[in-house]
C-alpha cells in the first residue's frame, strides 16, 4: 500500500528523521511509539505531506502510495490528503453541523453531487465510525456540541467520507476518557482491513491493544520494527526493551 | 539492566525476587534436613521439617499476591512481564518441592532396623544432588543466567540414574529380606520424592531460561 524508503526529514540543518524505511498495509494496524521528540509524529506527517506547511522542513527519500511517489512535485497534495486522511490529537470538527462536517469533503472532491448520494455517504461514514445511532436525529446540530469522544469519532467519519486508502492518527485518544478511548480503539479495530491505519501513541498499552505491527523510534531513527506481540514480549533491541519496560532515560 | 524510571517498580520486582530467594533457601534446608532426619532416624528434626513447610506455603501466597499486584498496578512489559510470570510459576514449583521434603520427613518413623539397612546410605548422595539442583537453579534465577539454568537441566539425568539404581537396590533387598519390605517401600517413596524434586528443579530452570531470554531451552537439554 505505502512504501517509505530511506526517508529523512530535516528541520533546517537538524535531522529529525534519519533514513527510515517501512511498509504500511491495510492488513495490519501500525503503531509508532517512542519518547517525545523521537520523530514519530514528524515521520507520520510525511505520509500526507503535512510537513509541507512547515517552511524549514525538507524531506528526502521516497514514499510511494500504490506506486505513486507522493513526494514528487507533480503530486496534488489536496488529492493526496483525500487518499491519506488524518486524525489529530484534539478533535477538530468544523464549526458547522454534523452533516456538513461529513459532507464537506465528498462535495469538494466531487464524490457526490446530488443530495441523496451525499446523504448515503454521511450515513455510511457515521455508521462506520460508530456514531450514526448517537447522532442520526440531530445531524443539524453543530459538530462542536458533541462530547470529546463523539467529536473524535466525527473526525474519523469525516476522514472516512472521502474514501481514503490510509488513515493516519496522531495520538487520537490522548485527550479522551477511558470509555471514549475504548470506543476509538474498537473503531480502529473495525476499520483495519478496509484502510491502512497508522497510529502514533504515547500509550504503550494502547499500541499493544490496537496494533499488529509496532515501530519504535528513538532520536530520529527507527530502532526496531516488528509484530506488536514480539515487540512487547521479547524485543530484540536493548533500547526498545528499556523504553517499553519503563527504564528509558 | 537499567533501573526503572519509577523506583517503586524496581522495589516491587526486588521484593518479588527476594521472596523467591527466601522460599528457595527454605526448600534447600528442608531437603537437607528431611534426609538428615531420615538417615539418622531423628523424628524430632522430621517434625520440624514438617512444621516449617507452612512458612514456604505462606511465602507462596505472598508471591501470588505481589505478582498479581504488580501486574495490576504496573502493567509490566517484555522482560518484566516474563519475570513476574516466571516468579508466579516458580513459587508454585518451590512449594511442591517443600511438600516433597515434608513427605520425606513424615516417613522418618516408619523405617525399622536403621542400623542394618544399608540402602539408606545411598540416599544422602542423591539428596545432595537434588538439593544442589535447587540451589543452582535459584542462583541462575538470581543472576538471570540461562546457561546455568541449562546446566541444572542436564543434571537431572544424574538424579534419575540415582533413582533407578536405588530402585533396583531396594527391590533386590526386598527379595532377599522380605521382613524389610515395609521399610524398603518407604524408602522407595523417599527416592521417588527426590527424583520428583529434580524434575521440579528442571521446571524452574526452564522458567528461568524463559524469563531471561524469552525462549525455552532447546529440546535436547530437557
Amino acid at each position: 500500500m505505502m512504501k517509505a524508503r530511506d526517508v529523512s526529514v530535516y528541520y533546517g540543518p537538524k535531522k529529525a528523521i534519519d533514513e527510515v524505511s517501512i511498509d504500511i498495509s491495510p492488513d495490519y494496524v501500525t503503531a509508532f511509539i517512542g519518547p517525545s521528540g523521537c520523530g514519530k509524529s514528524t515521520f507520520l506527517r510525511c505520509f500526507n505531506r503535512m510537513n509541507d506547511t512547515i517552511p524549514s522542513a525538507s524531506v528526502t527519500g521516497s514514499i510511494e502510495l500504490e506506486g505513486d511517489n507522493i513526494l514528487g512535485d507533480s503530486m496534488d497534495v489536496v488529492q493526496l490528503r483525500a487518499r491519506v486522511g488524518m486524525v489529530f490529537q484534539k478533535p477538530n470538527p468544523f464549526p458547522k453541523t454534523i452533516y456538513e462536517n461529513i459532507a464537506y469533503g465528498p462535495k469538494i472532491h466531487g464524490l457526490a453531487e446530488k443530495k441523496p448520494d451525499l446523504d448515503a455517504i454521511v450515513e455510511r461514514s457515521l455508521t462506520r465510525a460508530g456514531l450514526w445511532e448517537e447522532v442520526k436525529d440531530r445531524l443539524d446540530d453543530s459538530g462542536t456540541a458533541l462530547s470529546g469522544g463523539q467529536q473524535q469519532r466525527l473526525c474519523i467519519a469525516r476522514a472516512i467520507a472521502v474514501d481514503p486508502e490510509v488513515i493516519l492518527m496522531d495520538e487520537p485518544a490522548s485527550a479522551l476518557d477511558p470509555i471514549a478511548t475504548a470506543k476509538i480503539e474498537e473503531l480502529i479495530d473495525e476499520l483495519s482491513g478496509r484502510y491502512a491505519i497508522v497510529i502514533v501513541t504515547h500509550s504503550m498499552q494502547q499500541a499493544a491493544r490496537v496494533s499488529q505491527r509496532t515501530a519504535f523510534f528513538h532520536l530520529g531513527k527507527m530502532v526496531e520494527y516488528g509484530p506488536t506481540s514480539d515487540i512487547f514480549q521479547n524485543p530484540i533491541e536493548e533500547r526498545t526493551r528499556d523504553y517499553i519496560t519503563g527504564r528509558y532515560g | 539492566m537499567a533501573d526503572h524510571t519509577v523506583k517503586a517498580f524496581d522495589e516491587d520486582i526486588t521484593r518479588l525476587r527476594g521472596l523467591i530467594a527466601e522460599m528457595g533457601g527454605l526448600a534447600e534446608v528442608a531437603i537437607a534436613e528431611a534426609l538428615d532426619s531420615m538417615v539418622r532416624g531423628d523424628e524430632e528434626l522430621g517434625d520440624l521439617v514438617v512444621a516449617r513447610d507452612k512458612k514456604i506455603d505462606a511465602l507462596e501466597t505472598d508471591v501470588d499476591k505481589l505478582a498479581v499486584r504488580i501486574i495490576a498496578l504496573r502493567a509490566p512489559m517484555a522482560d518484566d512481564l516474563r519475570e513476574v510470570i516466571a516468579a508466579l510459576k516458580i513459587a508454585g514449583i518451590i512449594e511442591r518441592i517443600g511438600d516433597y521434603s515434608k513427605n520425606i520427613a513424615k516417613r522418618v518413623g516408619m523405617i525399622e532396623g536403621r542400623d542394618r539397612f544399608e540402602p539408606l546410605t545411598l540416599l544422602p548422595a542423591m539428596g545432595e544432588l537434588a538439593s544442589e539442583m535447587v540451589h543452582d537453579v535459584l542462583t541462575a534465577y538470581a543472576a538471570r543466567d540461562p546457561d546455568l539454568a541449562r546446566e541444572v537441566i542436564s543434571t537431572d539425568a544424574k538424579v534419575d540414574a540415582f533413582y533407578n539404581s536405588i530402585f533396583r537396590n531396594l527391590v533386590s533387598h526386598m527379595v532377599e529380606n522380605p521382613a524389610t519390605i515395609s521399610s524398603a517401600a518407604q524408602l522407595l517413596f523417599v527416592a521417588r520424592n527426590l527424583e520428583r524434586i529434580g524434575d521440579h528443579a528442571t521446571n524452574v530452570a526452564e522458567m528461568v531460561h524463559f524469563a531471561a531470554t524469552g525462549t525455552y531451552p532447546p529440546e535436547e537439554d530437557r
